[in-house]
């Protein structure tokens, strides 16, 4: 383990944030920060997620940065519904062709969220977990979800929820957003998207319990991960990444920081 | 064991004036546990049995059911706690057997729930080396592999015969056998230490704290130079060893940090316990409502040392009550201090979490192992078992090294006779073990009148 976090220069954080989170949550030091659980709540919260959107046995489903398609595959193989994923990854898409085995009806698309390479109303539902905070355009994004969803199905995302004006500065940097942090906006803000995108908003169900042990869960291993480091720079860039991650606890705590599932009608 | 974890929950408890049988109910009071009876001669007697209603109703998830003994040695006849040996309805087998080699010993402490002391004893015992070999005999067969056990007194360290007695113990291959000591003969007999390495006895030291006020009030003198010396022998032989806290209200709850942070720094020390006094025996006057139980403990613990520990960090161990003894390991490398279970999902790989896909059996069996009253820290077993639960659940090979030195810190609230509830103390698994081969929970031996029985029996025995 020498080189622990992937390289990510602040120039390639202003410059390109979509790409600079998808190779983020493609490194192995990260999968391993986060236990193989990219999001809060792990699969309960993803069946959850499904049933609020309504996911059924043969509905077309799209899972907009769909990583290497833990999820995807999930809800293919138990609800035995058709799935497309989307990522900006590379790497993560390849992962997840690979990972896809013969009879589940999952493909994976290279794409970018803000202009889906897909046709109008081409599905039932379409998910979103815990990568709309990451996406700088994001009435974009969500008009883009609204435009491949046929009239009547439904939307369901997951994702960071934010009292912005109440975070610490730490937690707003350039770092702090491919966390998922800094630019997260509140549940009504992401409902007002929804509605802005000529949905309307269903349901708003909080999940901050979930974010808490991830943050409990990154933030120990951070800190076993700094015991590894060598002296220098990267063993103080584990040690600021720590200190970031109990910022987060401590917002989580105070209320300020939290997770939601919201889901909306076309 | 049916789970009991709705308030009040009926169970049965003796009076502390009298001794008599009472019924008893556990009840809410204010967020704690209270344990209330009333004795038709002494009134209501009420005592604290633990501090927090939500971790006592949650502690109850982690009641696993128990394993029988291969021997029970007496008939269920009075009912519980007047049976005691194991008799059927015990719900437990020992993890961790203990025997008191004698009644004497090198100091005089204000608090000691044995009665032990410098003075002649009129009522003092020593064991021959053939009764105790008789008694290890009794634990085999009781346990056919006997997971730990502790050579205790008295002060088991003045015992002449006691190096023939641990390596009776390791004879017979018992994997963890322990000398819980004061550490004077330690301190001041430098052949001590590297005799105890060569049998591969671990150590469970006496260590209450730094202040001089804590050691006058709990030891009756100071001791800080002599356990210092009696650490530092333990190192340089390569003998592990427990610290032993005994801690109560207004003495040392302030020092419980400072010992941790003393452990986790001397090479010697692979843990420590943290024992709430109890008011057996010798002790000074308390509130039995103010009382200390784990939950006060590791509280006190958490707020001295808030970078490390917090309180969900600290798990129930499942095989005696969970409300006994709850335990957590960390990772230390010098500077910083990760707990373990904030890297394992131990609730998952213990069972209590249903609905979730069956877990890596052998991380289940390690951790099964860990969190049991027959660990301690730095053992070759515990290493063993840190490592394959650090492997299994991906830690990098470095990271494995520096979780096998894992660090063990427990609460552990023994009962006395006011907090005695026979619902724990049919699944305690420590116990006794007596010169005629019965093996008596622990909790009963000091709360019950077992202990001053024994040791009539055998004072008369002595002089006779």
């Amino acid at each position: 383990m020498t080189s622990f976090l992937p390289d990510l220069t602040p120039l390639e954080l202003e410059t390109d944030p979509k790409g600079c989170c998808a190779r983020l949550y493609e490194s192995d030091a990260v999968r391993w920060l986060l236990d193989e659980q990219l999001h809060p709540g792990g699969e309960q919260l993803t069946r959850r997620l499904a049933e609020l959107a309504g996911v059924a046995p043969g509905r077309r489903v799209l899972d907009v940065a769909c990583g290497s398609g833990a999820t995807a595959l999930l809800l293919a193989r138990e609800l035995d519904c058709v799935v497309v994923g989307v990522d900006l990854g590379a790497r993560a898409i390849e992962q997840a062709r690979r990972a896809t085995h013969a009879g589940v009806r999952a493909s994976f698309l290279l794409g970018d969220a803000e202009a889906l390479p897909l046709p109008d109303a081409s599905f039932d539902v379409a998910m979103s977990e815990c990568s709309l905070c990451t996406f700088p355009d994001k009435p974009r994004a969500i008009m883009e979800m609204a435009r491949v969803v046929r009239p009547g199905g439904s939307i369901a995302i997951a994702d960071v929820t934010a009292d912005l004006d109440a975070l610490p500065a730490q937690l707003r940097s350039a770092a702090a957003r491919v966390a998922c942090v800094a630019d997260a906006r509140s549940a009504g803000a992401y409902a007002a998207l929804l509605r802005d995108a000529g949905c309307e908003p269903l349901a708003i169900e909080p999940h901050d319990a979930e974010l808490r042990a991830m943050a409990d869960r990154v933030e120990a291993r951070l800190r076993l991960a700094r015991m590894l480091a060598p002296p220098g720079d990267e063993r103080e860039g584990i040690r600021e990444a720590a200190a970031l991650s109990r910022l987060a606890i401590d917002a989580i705590a105070r209320g300020t920081l939290g997770y939601a599932l919201i889901t909306a009608r076309v | 064991m049916a789970a009991r974890d709705i308030l009040p929950a009926a169970t049965r408890s003796i009076c502390p004036h009298c001794g008599a049988d009472l019924d008893a109910e556990l009840i809410d009071r204010d967020g704690r546990v209270v344990l209330r009876r009333e004795c038709p001669e002494h009134g209501p007697i009420e005592a604290l049995a633990y501090g927090d209603t939500v971790r006592w109703r949650n502690a109850q998830r982690y009641d696993r059911p128990g394993a029988a003994p291969l021997l029970r040695q007496t008939a269920a006849d009075k009912g519980c706690p007047r049976d005691c040996g194991i008799c059927p309805e015990h719900a437990q087998h020992t993890c961790l057997g203990i025997i008191e080699v004698n009644t004497g010993c090198n100091l005089d402490c204000p608090v000691c729930f044995a009665e032990s002391g410098t003075g002649h004893q009129p009522d003092g015992y020593s064991l021959s080396l053939a009764q105790v070999e008789s008694m290890l005999d009794a634990f085999v067969a009781a346990e056919g592999q006997p997971e730990a056990l502790q050579l205790s007194g008295g002060e088991p360290s003045i015992h002449p015969h006691i190096l023939d007695m641990l390596a009776a113990a390791k004879a017979r291959g018992i994997p963890l056998v322990m000398l819980n000591t004061n550490g004077i003969r330690l301190a001041r007999d430098p052949r001590f230490a590297p005799a105890l390495a060569g049998l591969g006895v671990h150590v469970y030291l006496q260590f209450d704290g730094f202040d001089d006020a804590t050691h006058r009030a709990i030891r009756g003198r100071r001791l800080q130079e002599i356990k210092q010396r009696a650490l530092d022998r333990c190192a340089a032989a390569g003998v592990g060893v427990s610290l032993a806290a005994a801690v109560e209200r207004g003495i040392n709850e302030h020092e419980l940090g400072a010992i941790v942070r003393f452990g986790v720094e001397h090479p010697a020390v692979n843990g420590v316990f943290f024992q709430p006094v109890t008011h057996t025996g010798r002790h000074p006057g308390f509130d039995p409502l103010d009382r200390l139980t784990n939950v006060e403990v590791i509280r006190g613990l958490c707020a001295q040392l808030p970078d490390w520990f917090r309180e969900d960090d600290f798990v129930a161990v499942p095989c005696c009550s969970p409300t006994c003894r709850s335990a957590t390991y960390a990772l230390y490398d010098g500077e910083d201090l990760v707990p373990l279970p904030r890297l394992v999902d131990v609730d998952r790989y213990l069972g209590f979490v249903t609905n979730r896909a069956l877990p890596d059996l052998e991380v289940a069996a390690a951790l099964s192992g860990l969190f049991s009253a027959s660990a301690a820290g730095g053992t070759e077993r515990t290493a063993g078992r840190l490592e394959c639960v650090a492997c299994g659940v991906g830690l990098p090979e470095e990271l494995q090294r520096i979780a096998a030195r894992g660090f063990m810190v427990v609460a552990q609230d023994f009962q006395d006779e006011w907090t005695l509830d026979v619902t724990k103390l049919r699944k305690c698994c420590v116990a006794e073990i007596v010169p005629d081969g019965r093996m008596i929970p622990f909790c009963a031996y000091n709360a019950a009148g077992y202990r001053a029985q024994i040791r009539a029996d055998l004072a008369a025995r002595t002089t006779a």
